[in-house]
């Protein structure tokens, strides 16, 4: 349960989510056509976006990583979803913030969640007994 | 997965042939990008058959399976003002999203 | 340490770590537990998939390249059918299930730089990658930034990446988008006319066969970049399922 200051805190970062698109967005009445498509652009497709040159690092692999990327394919492997399915839920059904919020295997992760509950393998319910439970047991507030 | 699909659609193109893009409506999901859309291209290889992506992401097994082709485009035509006469760029495309381009 | 989960009282210690677990894994591990709950995974079939996931690289296809840089044969056989070389070579694109992993598919294609053409590969929509062959991909090569600018400006990323080409040198991109999986032929450098297969292999680095750099004798490794270490690196300790922190 976050306090009321860390619950403060977490509006505060939602609200600073929210204009992604650097316009200010309330259920508008009609949206123009430009408008409309850059909308409906599936997050992923960035080929061609125009970006600031960075230093390209090299990153060294979390153990939670690795066995994301594992738990996902072992779930294809049993035909439990197929490849086009993750990357679909992964990179374009959660909104561009949680596109560029979380780190790579994040969204992979995140999807293996949700389509455990879209498919009706678990319920909502028992993911969130299942993570509440993980908690606990390795002593995470 | 070697879940590879045949079926008996067509594969209208072969290698050389020039088509160009379909610029189909933008919505829910693509494996075709913006920037090849609409642009005109040469078929550069033959690949295989299978689901296209449109179907797969929603896990349509039954679906028609399609030739896809590698297709090469002019970098001079994909970008406006791009400054190098001989780059090029290649991706990969279903039957599905090409028609033929004539001369 | 002692398996003592007591979920009614909270006053025994947490368990120690060294630094605290994250939200991502906590998340893994709920799901991984549940699938194998559920019976729609055993943990044994991760075991092995994860056997084969911590045992592919780069090496792979660095020996690809030296030997179809030694035997025109084989160079033939890799051009035209690259699963079936890459067998030739101890590399079998079927395992770790038999019928290949579920994202990388059988289709490999080499592509062969010549003294006019130089190729580069990206994934523009996700961070499509030979990984049978040449291990997992670089953070980089899946980042936004990367795969928005190399389609696009490829002479100023691989500038970035240290690699100058002439203009008459056509610079092809391979926006890896669906099936196909590719890696980059380079040129076999001068100066190593008398070398062994095995020395070759040593030049041929991971950014050569992306095609951000060009192998070189005197190069044995990828250009140093800045690295981000993990907190719990892949082999470190490991959360096993229902286990122990």
């Amino acid at each position: 349960m976050p306090s009321r200051s860390e619950l403060d805190l977490l509006y505060q970062i939602g609200s600073q989510l929210a204009p992604a698109i650097h316009q200010a967005q309330n259920w508008p009445y009609d949206v123009p056509h430009a408008q409309y498509e850059a909308s409906l652009w599936p997050p992923h497709d960035v080929g061609g976006q125009p970006d600031a040159p960075v230093r390209y690092e090299e990153k060294e692999e979390e153990q939670w990583e690795l066995d994301t990327y594992v738990t996902c394919e072992v779930l294809g492997w049993k035909g439990v979803w197929n490849a086009e399915e993750r990357r679909r839920r992964g990179n374009n059904d959660i909104g561009l913030s949680l596109y560029y919020d979380f780190p790579y295997y994040g969204r992979w992760v995140l999807c293996a969640a949700r389509m455990l509950v879209d498919k009706n393998h678990v319920s909502l319910l028992e993911l969130l007994e299942k993570i509440a439970e993980v908690k606990a047991r390795y002593g995470k507030p | 997965m070697e879940s590879r699909k045949t079926g008996n659609a067509p594969a209208h193109f072969n290698v050389g042939d020039l088509v160009r893009v379909k610029d189909l409506p933008n919505l829910f999901y693509s494996r075709t990008q913006m920037y090849v859309r609409g642009v005109r291209g040469t078929i550069a290889a033959r690949t295989y058959e299978d689901l296209l992506p449109e179907d797969e992401a929603w896990n349509r097994d039954d679906a028609q399976p399609e030739q896809f082709y590698i297709v090469r485009f002019r970098q001079k035509d994909l970008w406006d003002g791009y400054p190098f006469e001989n780059d090029t760029l290649q991706t990969e495309l279903p039957d599905r999203w090409l028609e033929p381009a004539g001369d | 340490m002692a398996q003592t989960h007591d979920h009614g009282d909270h006053s025994h210690p947490a368990a120690p770590m060294v630094e605290e677990i994250s939200d991502f894994e906590i998340l893994e591990i709920a799901v991984r537990e549940l699938a194998i709950e559920k019976g729609l995974f055993t943990a044994e079939d991760h075991r092995k998939f994860t056997e084969w996931a911590e045992q592919i690289g780069p090496a792979g296809g660095s020996r690809l390249v030296a030997k179809a840089w030694t035997d025109p044969a084989f160079k033939a056989r890799v051009l035209s059918d690259g699963v079936a070389a890459c067998r030739e070579i101890g590399i079998d694109w079927a395992e770790p299930t038999g019928q290949g992993t579920p994202s990388d598919y059988m289709e490999l294609r080499v592509l062969e730089d010549t003294p006019t053409l130089h190729h580069v590969i990206v994934c523009t929509l996700c961070s499509c990658y030979p990984r049978p062959l040449l291990g997992h991909s670089p953070y980089w090569y899946r980042s936004p930034n990367y795969r928005r600018r190399l389609v696009r400006w490829p002479r100023q990323v691989l500038t970035e990446f240290g690699l100058v080409l002439p203009p008459e040198v056509e610079i092809r991109v391979e926006d890896s988008n669906q099936k196909c999986r590719f890696m980059v032929l380079p040129m076999r450098p001068a100066g190593t006319e008398s070398w062994s297969e095995e020395q070759l292999a040593e030049i041929v680095t991971r950014d050569c066969m992306i095609g951000v750099a060009l192998p070189r004798p005197d190069r044995k490794a990828d250009d140093v970049r800045p690295v981000h270490k993990a907190s719990r690196p892949v082999g470190g300790e490991h959360h096993e399922p229902g286990g122990s922190p």
